[in-house]
């Protein structure tokens, strides 16, 4: 048995073992194919995702700066559910199982154990740094295709705003140190119910970072360039992973230990989420490529998700994490399709898809179920989601909010309708079926299988959420 | 004892199992017969444990919260065993298998495709009935209630390229779906009254007398509704014999086990909340009585052997309806139980006789008991099980349903009821003397059918005697006063007597009977099916047509106008955001400024 400090962060040591191993059997690869390396990189995340099934909340380490929660556990199992998903999407293409395979991993498996940490962290430092190592390997990973000018250029857009956010972040956490006197959050916690205006200043500031990191409006310019430069899968996972690691950290500084004073951040956030919300749905529209598309219409989604952050209760939160185990699955899903056929077709944009039920009609019901479940229709787990953030919305009294929201859905569904109309109704542009490799199946499978049990029973996901969120207020 | 847990489950998964491999593997679908073996397999092996429920009378409730909701879920699913379902099941699986296997050779010339869709609805259909049956809650019921009328709408519009099927599909749908209205109101009122859908809570609570709701007549008046459109009660009967356009063995499975019986299986399942409020269960009397005498009158003048058959459906049907109105629900359903025997027995039979002539027409047949004696032999079975003659299943039921309606003191409904026994007896005999006995109109073709379709007849035919049988050796407890068993057998008696008077033996002239005075008037109005049809036709045309021409109008011109303005501001709006996106690195950096000050200035405004 490990001593007790360990035992909380068992799950990042073990994440760090896999690391170690893709390092050095790095050293060792050759040749072009490198798949038994990616294969080996996702078998480890295996491993820690069955082990992350296994451990139980544990008593707060060092100084409290490190906690295994339930909320940490729920995340934490959020993240690598993602990430098998994602590497396994990427088994067996480039760039994942090319020459770079090693590197690539590297750099995910790195984002990741910021992640698993910044799930944890209770304190501003430990938090500073858990984002930051979570966020700078996103930054190579979206230029990874250094060949592609793009991609260059997307990643650097995305590193030079990131960087902005971080130095707003930063700047933030030191008025707040400077006003909790202390790093600790339950400290901050106490400190906000005086009031002091510099505190609520740092905390305005740093939640513009956290809300780069979401990708709120308008902290979301570089979601679109870098979802379309960077290779999908990839995107896949940086649509979903990070942005639920990002609504983790709100919950952990603006809810934790606040209590009834969490109330005062309702209009912020009813305030952000309305303008997200209205923006991305808007921005949508005039979309003709999937992955932009995909890539607005998950701003709007995360406007959705602020408004279950606007409820400010323990429902609200729940119904946030519920909604991003159904984002995991349908986002990543609907990415992974157009994988798919941009492998065969060569092509991202919506045209691509055309008439794609004649020649795939498998692949189109999946991206059906997938869109569908995104549009909110019911039975398919986004409907759900949506359901639940209202309700919890409408608990706190936020009507206006619930019908803002519920009128850009209509939207929404118009740019999802879109797209299914190709899929369905408009002519195939050349005949034949799509090749669809063994592991990207797979993963699509896992996804529509996710999406659709999710739809019809999703009471076990709802009350785990409810479990792990009352313990906040 | 633990596998039962697991049985009525396996029972319900396997048509849905099949269903699923059908619909998604299409080359299995497009191999039409390969299709209808796994239909059959699965609804075989489904009858399989249906068979061992029923035989150990097992007894089990299981439900699971499905969709949470603050403080408890808001509705639970699960499956509820009892020795209603568990008859009901036999039923359901005993007749889909039969008719599966029958169809195989009714429909052997169908393309491979159409084959493959046909057994794809059917396994549904069956999955949606055990799923109605093994319900706990007035919800799941409803869900799997909406499920079985997708299923005969697809069923009954098979051959949707032919337009009588195609309208008789969308008008059965339509209909029912107006009962359907009733019923999910009703359900969600009693929800919004009780906080549960479940049957065991709300029994409960109605032994315990804690369901004093202001409202509860009219919950479960519109509650019964759904029943009214469902098994076909007057005035919503009209679907039924237009329902016939389907292929027979269709109108089999609709009127034996599925659909309409699921009606008269919701009333018996909710009887104790029904009892609770005695003038809807008077109302059920009544329209049950009258029902069952309306339809039978109409079955008198029809010449289609199916209508005639499908207005005997309706006609039954109030029969138990009558008997769930008097309070005597079980006699209700175990007339739904031998009726379901007997009248899959008869259409199937209807079936072999059409395929064999090619006509409805009973009087364009004839003498065909000489052609096909095995045919001829079972339909006959059929006949006297539907007329009520002794020792067959039919005449037990129907004398435990009378019984039960005089002993509620429903004197009226009761008269109505023996009338139509003399009917029912009279109007299948009358097809039995003309279309079996008469002479040999048809051309000489006719002959018995493949061993697919006797088969199934036969064994219904055995189940009807044996079964009958076996209530005789048990003596048949008396239902009601010692006068009614003979009463009973006298009227069915006098109904074949007429009837062989009239066309066999041709001592009386139909017509002349027809023409004179009382029945003269009855016989029109009976031709013109009492003027219902015409009447839904014209309030269709002068209401609901000028309605939806006014809706459509508004709907052109007001809302589409207000729409048209908006979707295009919001495609504006969506082109002129698309533009801050600029690509420039610089904006991205202002944005984030602007996004500081905006969420600086808001808390300043807004926070407290």
């Amino acid at each position: 048995m490990l001593p007790a400090p360990l035992a909380a962060g068992v799950l990042e040591l073990a994440l760090g073992a896999v690391l170690l191993l893709v390092f050095v059997l790095n050293l060792f690869a050759r040749g072009e194919d490198r798949r038994w390396l990616a294969g080996t990189a996702l078998g480890g995340v295996l491993v820690v995702g069955a082990l992350s099934l296994v451990v139980t909340p544990a008593p707060a380490g060092p100084g409290g700066m490190f906690v295994q929660d339930g909320l940490a556990i729920f995340a934490k199992r959020l993240f690598l559910g993602a990430t098998v998903i994602g590497l396994l999407a990427g088994l067996g293409a480039r760039p994942a199982s090319g020459r770079r395979a090693g590197e690539y991993h590297l750099l995910l498996l790195t984002s990741l154990l910021g992640m698993l940490v910044l799930a944890s962290a209770r304190d501003l430092i430990l938090l500073f740094v858990a984002f930051e190592v979570m966020s700078i390997p996103l930054y190579v990973l979206a230029g990874f295709l250094k060949r592609d000018a793009t991609a260059v250029e997307a990643s650097l857009k995305f590193f030079l705003v990131g960087s902005v956010s971080s130095a707003v972040l930063a700047y933030g956490l030191s008025f707040v140190y400077g006003a909790a006197r202390s790093t600790d959050l339950a400290k901050v916690a106490q400190a906000f119910s005086t009031a002091e205006p510099l505190l609520l200043l740092g905390l305005l500031a740093a939640l513009a970072g956290f809300a780069f990191k979401i990708a709120a409006f308008p902290f979301h310019m570089w979601v679109p360039d870098t979802y379309e430069a960077a290779s999908t899968p990839f995107v896949a996972w940086l649509s979903v992973t990070p942005k639920a690691a990002g609504f983790v950290v709100l919950f952990r500084v603006y809810f934790e230990g606040m209590g009834e004073r969490a109330d005062a951040w309702m209009p912020i956030a009813a305030g952000l989420a309305t303008v997200t919300i209205v923006a991305g749905n808007l921005m949508a529209l005039p979309q003709q490529n999937t992955k932009r598309l995909l890539a607005y219409s998950g701003v709007a989604h995360i406007g959705y998700m602020l408004v279950g952050f606007a409820a400010a209760s323990a429902a609200g939160t729940a119904m946030i994490l519920f909604y991003l185990v159904a984002y995991v699955f349908s986002n990543m899903g609907a990415f992974l399709v157009v994988e798919a056929v941009a492998r065969a077709e060569g092509s991202e944009a919506t045209a691509a898809l055309r008439g794609l039920a004649q020649r795939s009609p498998l692949l189109a019901l999946a991206m059906l179920l997938f869109l569908l479940s995104l549009g909110g229709i019911p039975f398919v787990a986004g409907f759900w989601a949506k359901l639940y953030v209202f309700w919890a919305a409408a608990a706190a009294g936020l009507y206006w909010l619930v019908l803002v929201g519920a009128v850009l859905t209509v939207v929404a569904l118009f740019y999802y309708l879109l797209v299914a109309k190709r899929m369905y109704i408009e002519a195939p542009e050349r005949p034949g079926r799509i090749q669809l490799s063994a592991p990207l199946a797979l993963a699509l499978v896992l996804c529509a299988l996710g999406v659709v049990a999710l739809g019809v029973y999703p009471k076990p996901v709802v009350m785990a959420a409810l479990r792990v969120a009352t313990p906040l207020f | 004892m633990r596998l039962l847990v697991w049985l009525p489950l396996l029972v319900l998964a396997l048509p849905f199992t099949s269903f699923l491999l059908l619909a998604v593997v299409a080359p299995l679908r497009r191999a039409g017969r390969v299709a209808g073996a796994v239909g059959i397999a699965a609804i075989a092996a489904s009858l399989g444990g249906a068979l061992l429920i029923w035989n150990e009378g097992f007894r089990h409730t299981a439900t699971w919260a499905w969709l949470p909701g603050d403080g408890g879920p808001m509705a639970t699913v699960g499956l509820l065993v009892d020795p209603l379902a568990n008859a009901m099941l036999v039923l359901v699986t005993l007749v889909s298998f039969l008719v599966q296997v029958y169809s195989l050779a009714y429909l052997a010339d169908e393309p491979a495709p159409a084959l493959g869709r046909y057994y794809t609805y059917q396994s549904l259909f069956a999955f949606s009935m055990l799923g109605l049956v093994l319900s706990p809650g007035f919800l799941q019921m409803f869900v799997f209630w909406e499920l079985v009328g997708l299923c005969s709408y697809l069923l009954i519009g098979y051959w949707y390229q032919r337009p009588a099927a195609a309208r008789a599909a969308v008008k059965a749908f339509w209909i029912t779906k107006l009962g359907d209205l009733g019923f999910i109101i009703g359900i969600v009122m009693l929800w919004a009254a009780t906080g549960t859908f479940e049957f065991a809570t709300l029994f409960a609570k109605a032994q315990a007398h804690a369901l004093a709701i202001p409202a509860l007549g009219t919950i479960m008046f519109l509650i019964y509704l759904g029943a009214v459109g469902k098994s076909a009660q007057f005035p919503l009967h009209v679907w039924l014999p237009d329902a016939m356009e389907g292929p027979t063995p269709v109108s089999a499975l609709i009127h034996a086990a599925t659909m309409v019986t699921a009606g008269v299986y919701m009333v018996t399942r909710a009887q104790p909340l029904f009892a609770l409020v005695p003038d809807v269960l008077a109302l059920i009397g009544w329209v049950g009585a009258f029902t069952a005498l309306l339809a039978a009158t109409m079955a008198c003048v029809e010449n289609d052997i199916k209508r005639v058959l499908a207005y005997s459906t309706v006609s039954q049907l109030g029969y138990m309806m009558a008997a769930a109105g008097a309070g005597a629900a079980e006699a209700g359903f175990f007339h739904l139980l031998t009726h379901g025997l007997f009248k899959a027995l008869l259409f199937l039979g209807a079936g072999a006789v059409i395929h064999a002539v090619g006509s409805n027409d009973i009087f364009r047949m004839g003498g065909l008991f000489r052609a096909m004696p095995q045919t001829g032999l079972v339909f006959l079975v059929g006949t006297l099980a539907l007329a009520g003659v002794p020792p067959l299943a039919g005449f037990f039921s129907k004398e435990a349903v009378l019984g039960g309606v005089w002993a509620a003191h429903m004197t009226w409904p009761f008269v109505m009821l023996a009338l139509t026994a003399f009917l029912t007896a009279f109007y299948m005999f009358r097809v039995v003397f003309t279309a079996f006995f008469g002479p040999a109109t048809a051309a000489g073709h006719a002959h018995e059918p493949a061993w697919a379709m006797r088969g199934p007849l036969w064994l219904l035919a055995a189940l009807t005697v044996l079964l009958g049988l076996r209530l005789a050796a048990g003596g048949g407890e008396a239902h009601g006063p010692a006068w009614l068993a003979p009463l009973s057998v006298g009227l069915a008696l006098a109904g074949v007597a007429l009837a062989w008077a009239m066309y066999q033996r041709g001592a009386l002239d139909p017509r002349r009977v027809a023409a004179a005075f009382p029945l003269s008037v009855l016989d029109a109005l009976a031709r013109r099916r009492y003027g219902l049809d015409a009447l839904y036709d014209g309030l269709y045309r002068g209401f609901v047509l000028a309605l939806s021409r006014l809706v459509g109008w508004i709907d052109r011109y007001l809302v589409d106008g207000v729409l048209n303005v908006a979707s295009a501001w919001t495609l504006r709006g969506g082109d002129a955001l698309r533009r801050i996106q600029s690509g420039v690195p610089q904006d991205y950096v202002f944005g984030v400024a602007f996004g500081v000050l905006f969420l600086v200035v808001w808390a300043r405004l807004w926070m407290r």
